[in-house]
């Protein structure tokens, strides 16, 4: 069964292989990004359900509950909301 | 208490605080506090360029080629990025070394601070190839008043923190019935190492509206002429060096929310509550210098794809992603960014400086004849 990310209320399908920005990107969702490595932060969003693996180490400062899109896949259904 | 370049304090150092603990004496870095540092110190290594890598032969023509206010707004520009990376070359050194307890942390300063004096050396390279003297740019910067106005702000709490702390390691703060602490104002004020932390507190809030607003509003400009397929030698460098901030703005984030989450030394926390006012006014006050300036880069005229009110609201926008970062409120109602653009020129692993790769558009261009003649089809036959 094909795996849903749900962004700010909108469910869209989740491509488990890609990132979650590059998710976002293949939905035409304009999201905030700079480094694309887990290192400045601007694609900070917060998690309101399910979990991310970070592909590679998340090097800025993450809250909890809050996740950086640009390094993290998830592989299951997720929901989140950009700020 | 006086600096000591090895404490013979047999500490550990997974105990201390970030800063005012026992000085830093083995550099040691098979165990951290703070992973996070020794992750940034690994990444800026493996960023590490040089200037001369860079070609910037062809700026000169593209240069020699804008209109006045152009040339205006292209060189304030790089006077004021001159000015911010003169400060950050030094600054962090000596403001934050003597006071550091962490040895992952002190190195990372050092790292982040040498990592400046690169960026510096550029600025001499991109202007040595754009005038025979560039003497003239250079001085002006000490004499300009529009860059003036923010540098006496950005280095004004640095001053004030090496200040007290220079006070605070040479006579201690306990004889101050004997010996005033006369301020850089020339007022006497009374030390405690709790009013020095508050200094340190603005002083990391003032260096991260530095490397998070200020200079990125500058890297906007920069950008904003390659848009155009000119002075791209220039931009190539400010991308190196926009990879280089992101680090820098990152460090300085984690400082501040490491104090205010309580992960760190819990006076700090206190004094993150106490000062979040204090701190959120050197943000919206960066923001506000950051507008004058764009009024004055754009005083004679704005330029394709770049003016005043785009500026202005770039600013705005920064300023909200970048106080949000740090558990400010976004205090301006712009919600989206509106130069779009500058994000693929920050992208940090796409970072291209071959000459040969860089001048391709401009070569594939040149060999299109898009002049097509009748008599040029005069021997096509059907």
């Amino acid at each position: 069964m094909s795996k849903t990310l749900t962004v700010d209320g909108i469910e869209y399908p989740l491509d488990t292989q890609k990132t979650l920005l590059e998710n976002l990107e293949s939905q035409a969702i304009k999201v905030e990004f700079h480094c694309r490595d887990g290192h400045c932060g601007a694609c900070r969003c917060a998690l309101l359900s399910g979990k991310v693996n970070y592909i590679s180490y998340p090097m800025a400062y993450v809250r909890e509950k809050d996740i950086l899109t640009c390094c993290s896949q998830s592989d299951n259904d997720i929901k989140i909301s950009t700020y | 208490m006086a600096y000591t370049t090895f404490s013979k304090i047999a500490n550990d150092a997974m105990k201390e605080p970030m800063f005012f603990g026992n000085p830093v004496n083995v550099a040691r870095y098979d165990q951290q506090k703070f992973e996070v540092f020794e992750k940034l110190i690994e990444k800026q290594l493996s960023f590490f360029w040089r200037p001369e890598e860079i070609d910037v032969s062809r700026d000169r023509i593209d240069f020699m080629n804008l209109p006045d206010h152009e040339q205006h707004i292209f060189i304030s520009n790089l006077k004021y990025q001159t000015l911010l990376d003169s400060i950050q070359g030094r600054s962090p050194n000596i403001a934050l070394l003597p006071i550091v307890s962490l040895p992952e942390l002190e190195t990372w300063i050092e790292t982040w601070s040498f990592s400046e004096t690169i960026h510096s050396r550029s600025y001499t390279h991109i202007l040595r190839n754009l005038f025979t003297d560039p003497s003239e740019v250079f001085e002006d910067i000490v004499t300009n008043e529009e860059i003036q106005k923010r540098a006496s702000d950005i280095a004004g709490y640095y001053d004030a923190l090496i200040h007290a702390v220079q006070f605070m390691q040479l006579h201690g703060l306990a004889k101050q019935e004997s010996i005033d602490y006369i301020n850089l104002d020339g007022l006497k004020e009374k030390l405690s190492l709790r009013s020095i932390k508050k200094k340190l507190y603005l002083c990391i809030c003032s260096i991260n509206a530095l490397e998070a607003i200020r200079f990125y509003v500058s890297f906007a400009c920069s950008f904003a002429f390659a848009e155009r397929d000119l002075l791209e030698g220039n931009a190539k460098i400010i991308k190196l060096i926009a990879r280089d901030e992101a680090l820098h703005l990152n460090s300085t984030q984690q400082i501040l929310n490491l104090w205010a989450d309580g992960k760190d030394d819990p006076e700090m926390a206190e004094i993150a509550l106490e000062c979040f006012a204090e701190g959120r006014e050197i943000f919206l006050q960066a923001a506000e210098q950051e507008k004058e300036w764009a009024e004055y880069l754009f005083k004679d005229g704005s330029m394709i794809g770049l003016n005043k009110e785009i500026l202005c609201q770039y600013v705005e926008y920064i300023a909200n992603q970048r106080m949000q970062a740090i558990g400010y409120e976004a205090p301006f109602e712009v919600k989206t960014n509106p130069i779009p653009w500058i994000n693929h020129w920050l992208v940090s692993d796409n970072v291209q400086v071959a000459p040969q790769e860089a001048e391709i558009s401009s070569y594939l261009v040149g060999q299109i004849n898009s002049k097509v003649d009748s008599d040029d089809l005069s021997s096509f036959e059907l």
